[in-house]
């Protein structure tokens, strides 16, 4: 029941990769997509991010639960802003736009633009969760910290990043105990009546404990760290990073792609595509 | 103690600062599970675990805070699936949440109406103020300013509110003996 971080791509192509790789690759895609208006070209990247998806092995029944949340929760959002926004699409005039059909009772108008927009924003959500999965299950826990120090991050963010993955696992050990403990005295946080006042205050005996007890426990990590002196010189790190020719390769793939969309961006090329066949339906 | 020595150990990262920023990050990644649905609302979930992010910048200071929202939120997304750089500045809208909690409490705002109100107003104000960075999504995503105000600024702000509001109070009183009994 309780979330985890696993390292579900170990002995893939991806997962060999220097750790720096998957976080580069992750930043230069979501700077890429961000660019990104025309679904053309969203789903090029999109079919890319896949090919990058495999390579990390990742077994998709493990993972089946993210990817159903992660799909589900983005097409609400779509379909939630189409709505929000009256119809309402970026830099589009509302007299520019082509109506199809208006959504009943709300009058929203629903266009052959704001169709394009919302596939657009759709598939622009999925290659990010595409490329950011592999950042997630790809790279081991115990090398975030190592390859974020390489990276430049400074040292201290960097390890406190190594020490936060460090902790979850037994945090949701102690979570379950503290549920299961809580459960004996009959309580259960998600049964009962009430509003949403009533619910968090139910969420109490389990988030208070739980705090308190991981803060007390934090004094010995603390202890610990300064007895070995950390804090009075430069770090070093046990695991020593190198790019391979594979991994330059795919940086520069990944940095060749970012630079073509940012210029094709600044020549305007990038902006939203709406689908012929709807302006053909909207009578254009 | 001076000011000055004051304003050098909210901002200083020592050994207690990290650890402290990696428990809190861990624990709101752990404990985000526990989310509900505002019945009849338009899909508005509560999250009591971001409780945790006003309550380390105000206990532990804006450091802590920063750390804890803007790791914390990452590692919740990475673990629901929705993608560690997906919506990236949620995380820093996160960060900035503890950040202010964290100025706020070192300030006189912490002093003010004792133990239950003052954590509440500066978990009020730290959410309020912080949250504005999500009018980011005019960027990030392309939405226009209704979208990002009624679609994600006031879709958050009100659940936030409701967690941050009831428990930080009931936390910071958990803390505040603990914290003597610890010598801190």
């Amino acid at each position: 029941m309780i979330s985890t971080p696993r390292y579900l791509g170990r002995g893939s192509w991806l997962g060999s990769r220097d750790p720096r790789v998957p976080l580069v690759v992750g930043v230069l895609a979501a700077a890429t997509v961000i660019q990104l208006w025309d679904i053309r070209i969203v789903s090029v990247l999109f079919v890319l991010g896949q090919a990058y998806y495999r390579t990390a092995s990742i077994p998709f029944r493990l993972v089946r639960r993210q990817w159903a949340f992660a799909v589900l929760f983005v097409s609400i959002l779509v379909l939630v802003n189409t709505i929000l926004t009256g119809g309402a699409i970026g830099d589009f005039d509302r007299s520019d736009l082509h109506p199809l059909f208006y959504l009943p009772l709300l009058g929203t108008p629903i266009s052959a633009e704001s169709l394009s927009y919302g596939a657009t924003q759709l598939l622009r959500f999925l290659t990010f969760i595409t490329i950011g999965f592999p950042i997630a299950y790809a790279i081991a826990p115990s090398d975030l910290g190592p390859a974020l120090a390489r990276l430049r991050i400074p040292e201290k963010f960097a390890f406190g990043v190594d020490l936060t993955y460090r902790f979850i696992p037994s945090l949701a050990g102690d979570l379950q105990e503290t549920i299961d403990a809580q459960r004996v005295r009959g309580y259960e946080w998600d049964k009962g009546r009430g509003g949403p006042i009533a619910r968090v205050r139910r969420t109490v005996p389990l988030i208070v404990p739980l705090t308190m007890n991981a803060i007390v426990g934090a004094e010995d990590t603390i202890d610990a760290m300064d007895l070995r002196g950390f804090g009075t010189g430069r770090r070093s790190w046990l695991r020593e990073l190198a790019y391979d020719r594979a991994d330059r390769a795919l940086l520069l793939t990944a940095l060749a792609i970012f630079f073509a969309v940012t210029i094709a961006s600044l020549m305007g090329l990038t902006k939203l595509w709406v689908f012929p066949p709807l302006l053909t339906l909207a009578g254009e | 103690m001076s000011s000055m020595s004051i304003q050098r150990s909210a901002w200083g990262v020592d050994s207690r600062v990290i650890v402290y920023a990696a428990i809190g990050a861990a624990l709101y990644g752990v404990v985000a599970l526990f989310s509900f649905v505002i019945p009849g609302s338009n899909n508005v979930s509560v999250r009591p675990a971001f409780a945790i992010v006003p309550f380390f910048g105000y206990a532990f200071g804006p450091v802590v805070g920063l750390f804890t929202g803007l790791v914390g939120n990452a590692i919740v997304d990475q673990l629901s699936g929705y993608g560690l750089l997906t919506a990236w500045n949620w995380h820093i809208a996160n960060g900035l949440v503890g950040l202010i909690a964290g100025v706020l409490a070192a300030g006189s705002m912490a002093r003010m109406g004792g133990k239950i109100v003052g954590p509440a107003i500066v978990a009020a104000i730290s959410i309020v103020i912080g949250m504005l960075f999500v009018f980011s999504d005019i960027f990030v995503f392309g939405n226009d300013f209704n979208t990002a105000l009624t679609g994600s600024y006031l879709w958050v702000l009100v659940p936030d509110l409701i967690a941050g509001v009831i428990l930080v109070p009931l936390l910071v009183m958990a803390w505040e003996p603990l914290k003597e009994s610890l010598g801190r």
